[in-house]
């Protein structure tokens, strides 16, 4: 049995506004992307019958609080982890009949998750007076945090592949560009960069520097899948769930594969074959991408894994402009985690944007005839949590 | 600031790992290693990954390996912020099949000299009052 195509949609997406910082709490803001996306879709509050929630610690006493806030009914559906499963598996649990409105809700306040929050926690509290004890293996014990994960991770990379550092920071330079073209991105208004001005930028853990990081801010997003019958009311043409996958293994930041990087890929490679499948297209129908995208080398790799390119040339792909808009692959046109916005656990905002896409409402950073969209979710890299979803316009 | 003598986080020792914990002290590396297929793992599990074998011994590696991947942090979290530059790396032990790899910080070391395959050891710190003992890695001439 093949994947329900075009038995669920995308109806309704919304972001709030992006910021360093925004007044507000996480409810408010997801409440907010909520209450946006269903306008979006012409939806009330009470056709919601499913809840995905995006928080990484999502627990059910969480979910159960988000189905009172929505109406205070029983819904039928639940589910959390990263959006691009989140959509596949609500448009599975759609078809089966399960539910029939899915929300995929995010949002993140005053919790910034980077060194700057913790140094901000120290100084308000400048004596410790215990070790804070954490889960035995973390990273943290050795000084270990995201952008030093992922420099261990660019430099292996480096290595392998005789990849030029300069290959890989030609994609902060792309996604700034797309960021310029995007109103509501945070670093668009800054204006373009040169791959000199990253390497200038300040070295954050070697070789990352400072433009090759994620930013770290405020913001909400949200997302509704429904059923092929409601899709038909809504306000918006349906953007369909063609296909998708989902992929876990390893990469908590503790552990790892002593073939880190290998021909036959790992979890964004299973999902991505799994989503191509079940969807019946090939990797050059895709008209446009949306892939998490937290540094230089996660793209490389995304890209790799996904079948886009053979492992290892990634960082060359990236050079040749690709993934530009006017290349063969545009990605990520509204800048991206590095130019539009990481507000914590973003990739439901890739979603957002391939699905703007294909409806055709990206204005100067529109992709012409964007018909198949593909969207790539990711936790702890490549190898860790992943999400594919393949979409369509009819 | 008031200084405090460790505030840096620390691992949690718990009972099912003691012999690990307990082979830091005694200036000892010791992973799980499976009885029956022979793989010693990192990072520890109570099943062997190859077969689901329960039949694993904690056994003492070398405490020797090289460096699979590392970077020079300039921007540290919490506790660390005043400790930059300083070096974190992977190392990948020659235990195998399935050779460990670890992730640590370096000592004693000049960070512009780490470089991919750097051969290192394994060497220990005890912290005082807290009862854990944690590792780094250090150039092994």
């Amino acid at each position: 049995m093949g994947f329900p195509q075009r038995k669920a949609a995308i109806v309704g997406v919304y972001n709030t506004k992006q910021a360093r910082i925004l007044e507000g709490t996480p409810w408010t803001l997801a409440l907010e992307a909520i209450q946006g996306a269903l306008d979006d879709a012409g939806l009330k509050h009470s056709d919601i019958d499913g809840l995905s929630s995006m928080m990484y610690d999502a627990s059910l006493t969480a979910q159960q609080m988000w189905v009172e806030q929505l109406g205070g009914r029983p819904m039928t559906y639940t589910s959390h982890g990263i959006a691009g499963a989140l959509v596949t598996k609500a448009a599975a649990a759609i078809a089966a009949g399960l539910t029939n409105v899915v929300c995929i809700y995010f949002g993140n306040a005053g919790m910034r998750a980077g060194p700057s929050k913790q140094r901000a926690a120290q100084e308000a509290a400048p004596v410790v007076r215990k070790a804070p004890r954490v889960p035995d293996w973390d990273f943290n014990v050795h000084g270990a945090y995201m952008s030093a994960w992922y420099a261990l991770w660019t430099r292996r990379y480096m290595d392998q592949f005789n990849a030029p550092y300069e290959n890989l920071a030609e994609y902060p330079v792309i996604a700034r560009y797309h960021a310029t073209l995007n109103p509501a991105s945070i670093m668009g208004e800054r204006g373009e960069i040169t791959v000199q001005d990253v390497i200038d930028s300040p070295m954050i853990s070697s070789p990352l520097h400072r433009l090759d990081c994620s930013l770290d801010n405020d913001g909400g997003y949200a997302i509704l899948v429904a059923s092929a019958e409601v899709a038909k009311n809504c306000r918006k043409a349906p953007v369909w769930v063609l296909g998708g996958g989902e992929g876990i293994y390893t990469d908590f930041y503790m552990s790892f594969t002593n073939d880190w990087i290998n021909d036959n890929g790992q979890s964004v490679r299973r999902a991505s074959d799994i989503a191509f499948a079940g969807a019946g297209v090939t990797r050059d129908d895709i008209d446009v991408t949306g892939m998490y995208d937290c540094f230089p080398v996660t793209m490389a790799r995304n890209i790799e894994e996904m079948g886009f390119c053979k492992v290892g040339e990634g960082h060359e792909f990236i050079k040749e402009g690709h993934l530009k808009l006017g290349g063969k692959l545009p990605t990520n046109t509204d800048g991206g985690l590095l130019s539009h916005s990481h507000c914590g656990n973003p990739s439901g905002m890739h979603v957002v944007e391939v699905v703007k896409q294909l409806r055709g409402e990206c204005d100067a950073r529109q992709v012409k005839d964007a018909k198949i969209g593909a969207v790539l979710s990711q936790g702890y890299a490549v190898h860790g949590v992943a999400g594919v979803a393949i979409l369509g316009k009819d | 600031m008031t200084h405090q003598p460790y505030n840096k986080p620390l691992p949690q020792r718990l009972p099912e790992n003691e012999e690990f914990w307990a082979g830091l002290e005694a200036r000892e590396f010791r992973v799980p290693k499976c009885d029956d297929c022979g793989y010693w793992h990192w990072i520890p599990y109570p099943a062997c990954r190859n077969f689901l074998s329960t039949n694993q011994t904690w056994t003492t590696t070398s405490g020797k390996g090289k460096v699979f991947s590392y970077t020079v942090v300039h921007r540290g979290p919490g506790g660390f912020r005043d400790d930059v530059p300083y070096v974190l790396a992977m190392v990948e032990f020659p235990e195998g099949p399935r050779n460990p790899i670890v992730i640590g910080t370096m000592v004693d070391v000049d960070p512009d000299a780490v470089h991919t395959g750097m051969p290192v050891k394994v060497v220990y710190e005890d912290i005082e009052g807290e009862n854990v003992t944690i590792w780094h890695f250090a150039p092994d001439d």
